[in-house]
């Protein structure tokens, strides 16, 4: 178990979006992505965003996260008003501090073992080599690689990296955390662990979750189900999760 | 450890050409700068050895031989005027042809004897000194056996090195100027790659037709003291005396200016320099593409630490680390491989000097060629878009 705080109170809100629009070039037209999406999140909360290939799924957590500048709408994040006011240097710190990622991709460095994958964003964070160890160590216990804590990613298997990556993701003990498709490049035994880990980061860190995906089955652990469709969202429902819910590959 | 180093120590290959390209240019540097001083040591190995505690020579003249270091050949008494001096001799020198008489058909054509493979006449140069007991221009690692076989009539001793070209050995006969002399004896240590050296006695000079001692000019002055150690305060006391006519230096002055003046010439400036610029542009040029290509292969990984909320000065900060570590190990691999040439060239007679102060200077010179390759390749970090990792 990780020695973290809960953060805000379950319920409330973490990340509130407004009017999102976000338009791109292809060729002499603009394809427009997000056509004025309003969006939240709560902390505790496992938010699913599902819709089908292209539909700005991508697009709308980069928006949110300071990572890709809408054209308009705003973003409150946390106690921040409107984050695309801030200079990209404090977009940057403000996620530094606050936010984690997953990606489809592992994204590990190949030449660093489990541990100080982990390590070493802790250490940008401004922890002691002392404290960002134990820390880091923690982090990869609770993901189930205690046993794998020196490994480098040549060594581990999809899932282990996919978790080496959580790992990396929840040791900064984020108050918002985005997962863009966490596991689509997974089977679905490896699959289970990881959106169990997701689950988790919810109900016991209080993190707000924001899950991207197009698997359906992932519903079943999901506080709240959002589909968005041609940048658009068209529903937005809440839902009893199922932490028994089993997701199986073959069968 | 740090992500930089770990990264170059686990993909080390990626980065080798970086490296061997470092290593290549400190050595292109190390191996000509080592090769100047290393002729340089040969003049002064000279001035080093010779048995003078104090040398007078021509003011502005920081090498030993003849011509512009002589000096009036007045001097000499002036010299002796000093209480404290025992001995002054003049150093004295001449040029000449030297043919091995091996296989030696005078009827025969300088074209025919090169086809035949013949040793060819050389041109030496021949520096004299006095066989007479405890003389001053016998240098100090001359044995007692090697001044004996001198003091014969046409013998001359050559150096180790020089036996190839000039195609002799040890009890050769010889012709020197048109004269019979034999090889009397085998100096150590003497290399000169410019011009072979031989050394005769005072009388055999004479003999051969050399510089007699009535010129006007004689070569610099070899001066030997009552007491060795006061060298400086004596070359200062007589350095007064001549009132700026002469220069006199101790034979560690002379020595460390001499190898000074090396550098003074042009033509070494423009070669070495030219090196450090080629070296400059070749480090630079691969370790920058090295580089690049290795933050390259890495780029998502950069852009997930990007997401995660590490700042662009903080990448940068880490590839700059990369180079700093690139450099070092290059420079190690320079130092290396230089060294590895410098026994080659030594079992050649060819002597590369490695000094300190080369250590460093090209030692800096490359961490700064990698740390300016990291420079170069920092544009490539605007890739590590995280925005692409959510696709
Ligand atoms: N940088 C870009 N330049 C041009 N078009 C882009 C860019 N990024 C995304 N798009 C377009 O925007 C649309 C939405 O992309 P987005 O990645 O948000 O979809 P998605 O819902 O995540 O789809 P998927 O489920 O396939 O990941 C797509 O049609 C895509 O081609
Ligand atoms: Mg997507």
């Amino acid at each position: 178990m990780m020695t973290t705080k809960v953060h805000g109170n379950h319920g409330d809100f973490a990340i509130e979006a407004k009017g999102l629009r976000k338009r791109f070039k292809t060729g002499r037209t603009f394809i427009e992505v997000l056509k004025g999406v309003d969006f939240d999140a709560r902390h505790g909360d496992l938010t699913m965003v599902m819709g089908p290939s292209g539909s700005g799924k991508s697009t709308l957590i980069a928006a949110l996260s300071g990572l890709l500048r809408p054209e308009e709408g705003r973003v409150d994040a946390l106690d921040v008003d409107d984050l695309w006011k801030l200079s990209s240097g404090r977009i940057d710190k403000f996620r530094l501090d606050h936010c984690g990622f997953i990606f489809q991709g592992f994204n590990l460095f190949p030449a660093l073992t489990a541990l100080q994958q982990v390590e070493t964003v802790l250490k940008f964070q401004g922890l002691s080599d002392g404290d960002a160890k134990k820390r880091a160590k923690a982090a990869l216990e609770e993901v189930g690689l205690g046993p794998r804590l020196h490994m480098r990613p040549s060594s581990l298997s999809g899932g282990e990296k996919q978790r080496v990556a959580i790992a990396r993701a929840l040791a900064k003990d984020p108050k918002i955390l985005f997962a863009d498709e966490p596991t689509s490049a997974l089977d679905g035994e490896n699959g289970q662990i990881v959106i169990k880990l997701l689950r988790r980061a919810a109900s016991e860190h209080g993190a707000a979750v924001i899950c991207v995906t197009h698997d359906p089955r992932l519903e079943a652990w999901a506080d709240r189900i959002i589909k968005i469709e041609d940048g658009v969202i068209i529903d937005d429902r809440r839902h009893v999760p199922d932490p028994n819910a089993v997701l199986a590959s073959h069968h | 450890m740090s992500l930089a180093l770990a990264t170059l120590l686990y993909e080390w290959r990626r980065y080798m050409a970086a490296v061997m390209a470092l290593a290549l240019s400190g050595l292109l540097v190390m191996a000509m700068t080592g090769l100047f001083i290393g002729i340089g040591r040969g003049f002064t190995a000279q001035i080093d050895r010779a048995g003078a505690d104090v040398m007078v020579l021509a003011p502005g003249a920081k090498a030993l031989g003849n011509g512009p270091s002589g000096v009036p050949r007045r001097f000499i008494p002036l010299v002796y005027r000093h209480p404290e001096v025992v001995q002054v001799r003049a150093l004295s020198g001449w040029g000449g042809q030297f043919q091995s008489i091996k296989e030696y058909d005078p009827t025969e054509s300088a074209a025919e004897r090169a086809k035949r493979g013949a040793p060819r006449q050389e041109q030496v140069q021949i520096s004299v000194i006095d066989t007479a007991p405890g003389a001053v221009t016998i240098p100090t690692d001359y044995s007692d056996e090697l001044v004996n076989a001198l003091r014969q009539p046409y013998t001359v001793a050559v150096d180790e090195t020089a036996l190839r070209r000039l195609g002799v050995k040890l009890g050769d006969k010889a012709l020197l100027n048109g004269n019979t002399v034999t090889v009397a004896a085998v100096t150590r240590g003497y290399p000169n790659m410019m011009v072979a050296q031989i050394v005769v006695s005072r009388d055999t000079l004479r003999m051969i037709g050399g510089p007699n001692d009535s010129s006007l000019r004689v070569g610099p002055l070899m001066v030997k003291l009552r007491d060795p150690t006061r060298a400086p305060i004596v070359a200062a006391q007589l350095n007064e005396m001549g009132g700026g006519q002469y220069r006199a230096w101790t034979r560690g002055e002379l020595a460390q200016a001499n190898e000074a003046s090396m550098f003074e010439e042009g033509i070494l400036v423009v070669i070495i320099g030219g090196c450090v610029v080629l070296g400059t542009i070749i480090g630079v040029a691969i370790t920058w593409q090295t580089l690049r290509g290795a933050i390259m292969a890495n780029i998502k990984e950069f852009a997930s630490l990007r997401a995660l909320g590490v700042g662009m000065g903080s990448l940068r900060r880490i590839i700059m680390e990369l180079s700093f570590w690139v450099g070092i190990v290059g420079v190690l691999a320079a130092v290396l491989l230089t060294w590895l040439v410098s026994i080659l060239a030594l079992a050649g007679a060819v002597i590369i000097a490695i000094t300190p102060g080369m250590l460093i200077v090209v030692g800096g010179g490359l961490i700064l060629i990698a740390m300016l390759s990291g420079m170069l390749s920092l544009g490539v970090l605007k890739n590590s878009q995280p925005a692409d990792l959510l696709r």
